[in-house]
């Protein structure tokens, strides 16, 4: 019997302890004043192609920050879902792993999802498409001479003997696996080829930084036969000489790659190679 | 001289082979934008199908050449400093004004493939800067030969 007292009134006591801390907590809320909204300003390029005659124009929508996720892209998202839902922008990962939210913000170019909201509520966020590409809506720049370039430097192992293929792994040291550290990780986002301006100028024929670091990343894996080819492909005053070593590409890369020193290597790679081993494949 | 045009001639050879090889990229793709969606995606195949083919044909080595020369001008240039200033003299004077006009030339060059587009404006612009570059390296090897010199002109700027 005494048992279950002590255990009715143990728990009696775990209710009341209980009650006075959600009276604490209600004490607290009240206590603190309600939060004042941070009401922020974004200004994003807003341009749709089917309506004939629309001229690019910025739009501003206010966002109050209490209620938002800490992202431009959320956002963005949020200005998508509950202001406007014709407002056109690239998404996937939301955690910068895919490269789909790239765009300008606030004069750089990085991933909207990477990219923390300025919380100077006074100064409106300005939001417009990658530099100096087509537009096909809003925030949606046109890729395709992008994936092309990328396309044309083959990045995939090349192996001059074929006839071991698939039969076993082609094996690598711990030190050859390390060269390619800081250039596998890249994800074609093209923040750092639109802040280029020699990409800007001559886009069509210079291949831009991230294309040229992937040549680089293709060049130098101990497991590619191919190094020579690959270099001599790049023997044109365009492809690879436009790069004038600005920089901007290291600066603004949202993975904290560096493609202004991939493109440096090449050029000194450039320099020395024999042509004497190059098949005639 | 005669190795400033030399020089020159390569890395003039170079460039040519080198637009005829890259026009799978280039220009068209900026042309189709004019056009419809469809016809741009076909454009667009129609360049990666082109791609792999139209590489083939590197070989030459011409444009890490000029890159290798423009460096080794440039250190060139760097160590003349000290010799004009230890050894001034006429040896000296000729050598800065052949290494200053070539600096200058493929420097100047180099702006001009970022910025002049269009054949003929190309063809107008190389022709200007081959006579700046002609009459910059006149001018200075008629001042070493008629006046006191690029080095000893330097050194009586310090006696101003």
């Amino acid at each position: 019997m005494s048992i279950v007292c002590t255990h009715i009134g143990r728990s009696a006591l775990a209710i009341r302890g209980c009650g006075a801390m959600t009276m604490v907590r209600y004490a607290q809320t009240a206590a603190a004043p309600a939060p004042a909204p941070r009401i922020k300003k974004f200004q994003i390029y807003r341009w749709d192609p089917d309506t004939p005659g629309d001229k690019p124009r910025m739009q501003t929508y206010e966002i109050d920050l209490n209620t938002c996720g800490p992202m431009v892209l959320d956002a963005l998202i949020k200005i998508k879902n509950e202001m406007d839902p014709t407002l056109t922008f690239r998404r996937s990962c939301r955690e910068g792993i895919c490269g789909s939210c790239a765009m300008n913000i606030n004069g750089g170019n990085t991933l909207a999802c990477l990219n923390k909201i300025d919380t100077n509520t006074s100064k409106a966020s300005k939001i417009y498409p990658l530099p100096h590409m087509y537009v096909v809506k809003d925030l949606v720049p046109d890729m395709s001479n992008f994936y092309a370039q990328y396309k044309s430097i083959e990045p995939y192992l090349k192996k001059k003997d074929e006839t071991q293929e698939g039969k076993q792994q082609y094996h690598q040291t711990v030190e050859d696996r390390q060269k390619l550290d800081g250039l596998y990780e890249c994800i074609l986002c093209a923040c750092c080829s639109t802040s280029c301006p020699s990409y800007w100028w001559n886009g069509d024929k210079y291949l831009g930084p991230a294309v040229l670091m992937q040549a680089y990343r293709w060049m130098i894996d101990s497991r590619d036969d191919f190094t020579e080819e690959r270099l001599s492909k790049l023997q044109d005053p365009f492809s690879l000489y436009r790069c004038h070593t600005i920089m901007n590409c290291t600066k603004t890369c949202p993975k904290g790659l560096n493609p202004g020193k991939a493109i440096a290597e090449i050029k000194k790679m450039m320099a020395t190679y024999k042509e004497k081993n190059m098949s005639v494949s | 001289m005669a190795s400033f045009v030399r020089l020159s001639s390569v890395c003039h050879r170079g460039v040519k082979p080198l637009f005829a090889r890259n026009t799978f990229l280039p220009r068209e793709l900026l042309a189709c934008r004019t056009l419809r969606e469809k016809d741009c995606i076909q454009s667009s195949v129609q360049i990666h199908a082109s791609s792999s083919s139209s590489h083939s044909a590197a070989g030459s080595k011409a444009a890490s050449m000029h890159w290798t020369g423009e460096r080794m001008v440039s250190v060139l240039l760097l160590s003349m400093a000290p010799a004009a200033y230890l050894y001034p003299g006429p040896a000296v004077d000729y050598a800065v004004a052949a290494a200053l006009t070539l600096h200058g030339h493929w420097g100047i060059g180099q702006v001009l493939t970022d910025y002049v587009h269009g054949e003929a404006k190309i063809k107008l612009a190389n022709a200007s800067l081959y006579t700046l570059s002609m009459v910059t390296f006149a001018g200075l090897c008629y001042f070493n030969y008629k006046d006191v010199g690029i080095c000893k002109a330097i050194a009586m700027l310090w006696s101003i």
